[in-house]
């Protein structure tokens, strides 16, 4: 190896949405641009992801990704890896509620009897964080759903308009020229007329703009919810307390990062309902797509101004004074025998981006120097964790009634936003209302469950109360009848920021290069759990007013399952991670400035959504991505100071 | 018979088929077409005869074969035993056959999901299995995954059942 280390402009530490889109405009200006990225390369093919996923007994958000097995199984339990045994382990759907054997991140596990106390401030602790991510070339949005929406006006100021948690640092107007970058980029399919009853909670675009493709059509689905709601009005808030005025319910199509015709030499989308776990056609944008046009960028002698040096994981942000002054980090590889080895390395840059994932980022800042920390005089670096935590109701047209035909078409293509803003967010979180194509996929684990009820003669799914067991026509009519008719809408919550939300480096797991793992401490509070109680008031009179039978169940002891004003819930993760790192104007309170640049070391920016003050009623990675054009424009005006 | 060493005969995978398509109710020329790049009915012959055995088999064909001239239908709750409430071992057999022609999967027989879930089956059979599960025909779809169809396909109704090879010739089927 040799002993000189080559020197950037600037180093970045992770190779999905924020890393790449920085690089990628850095490159652009002629910078030379390093990236350090965990995870292995991203496949010439896909190919290879999608015969994991097709393989893979649980179709998971991880399914197609390196690192999990997963494809056999032994006494009913699907085989996982112990994450201290990997180099770049992650939270994945199947680990969330397991012992640190199963789950890389290190939190309560649920008793499987009974539900968390309630405390004497009304706040249920000791839940589990449910949200996953990737370590790999092109991080966690290779399975984003592609859900492309803009925040509200009233999103990101909190504060101002409501009096609660915080306002973002940047403008509405500032705001919309970047996510109007951002869509440039995924190429979002949409229509503003289409988009323009939003204007009721605050939805605005500048005069005259134009989305960069026209919209997806709406599926069958979306058309059925949005004939059988039309009229329907609900109150801001339950027990005419607070906010009680009548809200209308209404469906709109969704901008989505689909392709609606061909761009970027990426095809039309043929509606594989796999968004997630992954688009076999690339039809979605991920986050691939722009390290391609990142690596296209050239110098005067045509080498790529961006390099990309994968399996490689950054363990300490070197910092002297309020400088970085190098990044640690260690290149890791199997042998022939399948034995870890990994060896240390250092490099330096002009300035430095930390774009790893907002629970990574605030593992690497609280692992570096030493274990005692940097860039956190606020003391608010892994605090104020949150996700997008999703409530989940289903249900099933009657059989007197037309199919609704799901599981066709992407996985979503609308939703009710309508019930995203109103005075009730003094009082309780906000939500958006997804509508998905996927029958009961995500509720009931369908197709597979109802087909063994009708073949076992069990009643997993609910859809087989007299134990049937059927073979034949009889079998093809029942299941026919059944997956054409069934449904579900998935709730998200704009969750309130907690200093005890806390991701900390857990004292005794590490993984496989012996790096510690994240500890989590996580609850709900009332203003989060009051949005879950009137959001199922909602789902169950949309199901009212459509004239179909809704099936939500829940239960009890289990991972997700949670107690309020006596009714039982369950929540699932959204997989929008945010809040680790919050940006504001001020130090005090806050680790980063507007431009995600760090306040106590200002040649290093911490970027993604671990940068968002509160969780907002917009799907993040939009966001996000105009975040970082941000967050490149003051890097590049750095690099001229 | 030797069933590991050499693969198995035509005329075995056949009734199988044959078999098969009345235990599923799709067209038994869907399950095993004259043109057959896939082959699935062969693997799922020798994949189910390597987990129980050949003794296990030969007892569910030679069943099926006694019986293979009544409707489709009928075959189907003979050999599955839907009416009995204690359905023996070779009927379990049959499930897992079943379940392994709609989810691309082995389930092992007998073995039941519970909690809300299915099943954990021993492992996908191939990737050819998982995409061309008879279950997404059955709902008048594709596999997630692995669409067909073209854009915008999602706005309308699909076609008929009798398109997606559901031999709804002699059971009276829509």
């Amino acid at each position: 190896m040799s002993a000189s280390t080559p020197h950037y402009d600037v180093i970045i530490i992770g190779a999905g949405v924020s890393g790449n889109t920085i690089a990628w405009q850095l490159g652009l200006a002629g910078k030379k641009v390093l990236i350090l990225e965990a995870g292995v390369a991203v496949p010439d093919s896909r190919e290879e992801y999608m015969e994991n996923f097709y393989l893979a007994l649980a179709k998971t958000p991880e399914a197609p990704y390196p690192g999990i097995a997963g494809r056999t199984s032994v006494k009913g339990q699907i085989t996982q890896p112990n994450p201290g045994n990997l180099p770049t382990p992650r939270a994945t759907v199947l680990g969330i509620g397991g012992s640190p054997d199963t789950s890389y991140l290190v939190q309560a596990q649920p008793n499987g009897k009974t539900n968390p106390p309630t405390d004497k401030n009304g706040n249920v602790r000791g839940l589990q964080f449910s949200s996953t991510y990737e370590r790999i070339g092109g991080g966690t949005s290779w399975h984003w759903l592609g859900t492309s929406l803009r925040e509200l006006e009233n999103d990101i100021q909190m504060k101002t308009k409501y009096g609660v948690f915080h306002d973002w640092p940047v403008t509405y107007t500032e705001m919309q020229e970047l996510w109007a970058k951002a869509e440039q980029t995924i190429g979002v399919a949409a229509s503003t007329v289409q988009q323009e009853p939003l204007e009721v909670v605050g939805l605005k675009y500048p005069p005259g703009y134009q989305y960069p493709m026209g919209p997806i059509p709406m599926s069958v689905v979306d058309q059925t919810v949005s004939t059988g709601v039309a009229g329907l009005q609900v109150p801001g808030m339950l027990d005419g307390e607070g906010d009680t005025r009548m809200y209308d319910v209404f469906v709109t199509p969704t901008p989505q990062g689909r392709n609606s015709e061909p761009y970027q030499d990426r095809r039309v989308c043929a509606g594989n309902t796999n968004c997630i776990p992954i688009c076999p056609i690339q039809a979605k944008w991920d986050p691939t797509v722009t390290l391609g046009q990142a690596l296209d960028t050239t110098d005067k002698d045509g080498n790529s101004n961006v390099t990309v040096s994968y399996q490689s994981v950054a363990v300490n942000i070197a910092v002297e004074g309020k400088s970085v002054t190098r990044i640690d980090y260690l290149v890791w590889s199997r042998d022939a025998s399948g034995k870890l080895t990994s060896e240390k390395k250092s490099v330096t840059g002009k300035l430095y981006v930390l774009a790893a994932h907002a629970i990574e980022n605030a593992k690497l800042l609280l692992m570096s120097n030493n274990r005692k920390g940097i860039c956190n005089s606020s003391d608010q670096v892994g605090r104020n964790l949150m996700d997008h935590v999703l409530y989940l109701s289903w249900a099933l047209v009657n059989p007197t009634d037309d199919p609704i035909w799901g599981y066709r078409g992407p996985l979503a293509t609308s939703g009710i936003e309508s019930l995203r803003d109103g005075e009730f967010r003094k009082y309780r979180s906000s939500f958006r209302m997804e509508i998905g194509n996927e029958g009961w996929n995500f509720s009931s684990s369908d197709p597979y469950n109802t087909t063994m009820d009708y073949i076992q003669g069990t009643n997993n799914a609910l859809l087989n109360p007299d134990g049937q067991r059927l073979g034949g026509l009889a079998l093809v009519q029942k299941l026919n009848s059944l997956f054409t008719r069934q449904f579900r809408i998935g709730v998200m919550f704009d969750q309130a920021p907690l200093a005890e939300n806390r991701v900390t480096l857990d004292p005794t797991y590490t993984d496989g290069l012996g790096l510690p793992r994240p500890h989590i401490d996580y609850g709900l509070d009332p203003y989060t759990m009051e949005g879950f109680r009137v959001a199922a008031d909602v789902c169950s009179k949309i199901y009212k007013r459509m004239g179909v039978t809704e099936f939500t169940t829940t239960g009890v002891g289990g991972t997700g399952d949670f107690t309020y004003k006596g009714k039982n819930y369950h929540y699932y993760g959204a997989g929008h991670v945010m809040g680790t790192h919050r940006m504001g104007n001020d130090p005090a309170t806050s680790v980063v400035d507007a431009s995600q640049r760090s306040h106590d070391v200002p040649n290093l920016w911490i970027v993604g959504s671990g940068s968002f003050p509160t969780v907002a009623t917009a799907n993040p990675t939009l966001t996000l991505m105009g975040l970082a054009f941000k967050s490149a424009r003051s890097i590049l005006a750095a690099l001229r100071s | 018979m030797n069933t590991k060493a050499t693969s198995a005969p035509e005329a075995d995978v056949q009734d199988f088929a044959n078999m098969s398509a009345a235990l599923t109710g799709f067209l038994s020329s869907v399950l095993k077409p004259k043109l057959d790049p896939v082959g699935l009915a062969r693997t799922y012959y020798e994949f189910a005869l390597a987990q129980v055995g050949a003794s296990q088999i030969s007892a569910l064909l030679n069943a099926f074969r006694a019986i293979q001239t009544q409707p489709p239908q009928t075959i189907a709750d003979t050999l599955l035993e839907t009416s009995s409430p204690t359905p023996s071992g070779q009927a379990l057999l049959a499930q897992s056959i079943v379940a392994m022609w709609y989810l691309g999967a082995w389930y092992i027989p007998g073995v039941k999901g519970g909690g809300g879930f299915p099943p954990t089956p021993l492992q996908i059979i191939s990737s050819e299995a998982y995409t061309n599960g008879l279950v997404w025909s059955a709902m008048q779809s594709h596999p997630m995954g692995f669409s067909p169809f073209t854009f915008g396909y999602w706005s309308q109704a699909p076609g008929p059942l009798s398109s997606f090879g559901v031999d709804t010739g002699n059971g009276g089927g829509q």
